[in-house]
């Protein structure tokens, strides 16, 4: 049971790292609706 | 005289007649260059000319990425039969197949049960090291596979049962979750070839073993070491399977950062089948090390199992154990098998 809870929390830990990180590379899909240059319509 | 007007008249007709055709249909004669390739900018030309020959039609946009100007390409057409119709088939045969299977092995066969009872003296199997990252990807591999069949069934099952709303807030949970549980899933993968890749190399006691039926099929157990050959098998297609649903899935979670749009639907069907068999093969060893054999379940579960366990499965092992270790020391923690 204790193997299982510490399995748990290391996804989970690593989990939201993985969140993180993939919140700083990956761009929104916002992003591909938009310029810098002018608004896309 | 009257012969001659009635031959002039009939020419005029035939005349007319082919003028009329040539006035009403100009795009025949618009969509082929000299060379016979199709002319797309001509006024009238069929949509499936211009694919066969451009193998691509773009339009235009206004949007930064240009990629998404691309309208229909038939690697497009390919690669949405596979998903919406042959994946689902390859997926609903492995996954049903494996299930009929193994119902109807439990059904005759039943739990292969510790041959003589327990003994009482406890060897250990696994460490908490080992454990902790077996359960780990276990658990990463039991949503991965849930929210990745989401995609390929939910629609059909889900959606009318939770509606519109309800499915999309699920479908959209199970996508981050599939998504960032990759990552501990990957590393699992990688911890579980490192920790345990030195036991698994196949040897001519893995092919005896076979021959015997591994104590699964009859009431023979042949000798085994540490992992027999269907523990082996189990861990390379964890092994073999985790890599490549790791590589296909991130090529996907990363688009064209490594490849076009082609290589991602091929990325795409690699992940769909493989994951589908991991699936089926998965439940193979679920069964096993649970409602399939007696004692198997500890060696995850608490770390030990019953010497009678160890001497029916992996008497090999278990001689080893006790010529290195000597029987019930409690401190003897070591290395042991993945997969029962």
């Amino acid at each position: 049971m204790k193997s299982f809870i510490l399995a748990c929390i290391a996804a989970l830990v690593l989990a939201f790292g993985a969140a993180f990180v993939l919140d700083q590379i990956q761009k929104s899909a916002q992003a591909a609706f938009s310029s810098s240059v002018s608004a896309r319509v | 005289m009257t012969n001659v007007v009635r031959q002039a008249h009939f020419l005029l007709k035939i005349l007319a007649l082919l003028f009329v055709f040539a006035v009403a249909t100009p795009g025949l004669a618009q969509q082929r260059n000299s060379d016979n390739s199709v002319n797309p900018t001509a006024s009238s030309v069929k949509e499936d000319q211009l694919l066969q020959q451009l193998k691509i039609i773009n339009g235009r946009g206004t949007i930064p990425d240009a990629k998404s100007y691309n309208i229909e390409q038939p690697a497009g057409r390919d690669w949405r039969q596979f998903h919406e119709v042959t994946l689902p088939w390859i997926a609903t045969i492995a996954i049903l197949l494996m299930l009929v299977v193994l119902v109807g092995f439990y059904l005759s066969r039943g739990m292969v049960k510790i041959e003589g009872g327990r003994s009482g003296r406890l060897v250990v199997r696994f460490n908490e090291f080992e454990r902790a990252i077996h359960w780990m990807t276990a658990t990463c591999f039991i949503i991965l596979a849930i929210s990745g069949l989401n995609i390929t069934f939910g629609r059909q099952l889900l959606l009318p049962l939770l509606g519109a709303d309800a499915f999309a807030s699920w479908s959209q949970f199970a996508k981050y979750a599939h998504n960032y549980l990759s990552f501990p899933f990957t590393i699992g993968v990688v911890l579980i070839f490192l920790i345990w890749a030195g036991g698994n190399i196949p040897n001519s006691i893995d092919v005896n073993w076979l021959k015997r039926g591994g104590g699964i099929v009859g009431d023979d157990h042949p000798p085994a070491e540490r992992f027999n050959a269907g523990q082996k098998v189990i861990y390379w297609i964890v092994v073999g399977g985790g890599t490549l649903s790791a590589v296909t899935g991130y090529l996907l979670m990363f688009p064209f950062y490594a490849t076009d749009i082609a290589g991602m639907q091929t990325a795409q069907m690699i992940h769909g089948i493989v994951g589908a068999l991991f699936v089926a093969a998965m439940l193979a060893h679920i069964y096993i090390g649970t409602i399939g054999m007696e004692g198997a379940f500890e060696a995850m579960g608490s770390g030990t199992v019953d010497e009678n366990w160890a001497k029916q499965h992996h008497s090999l092992w278990l001689e080893k154990e006790i010529s290195e270790r000597g029987r019930d020391m409690p401190d003897s923690r070591h290395a042991a098998t993945p997969a029962e």
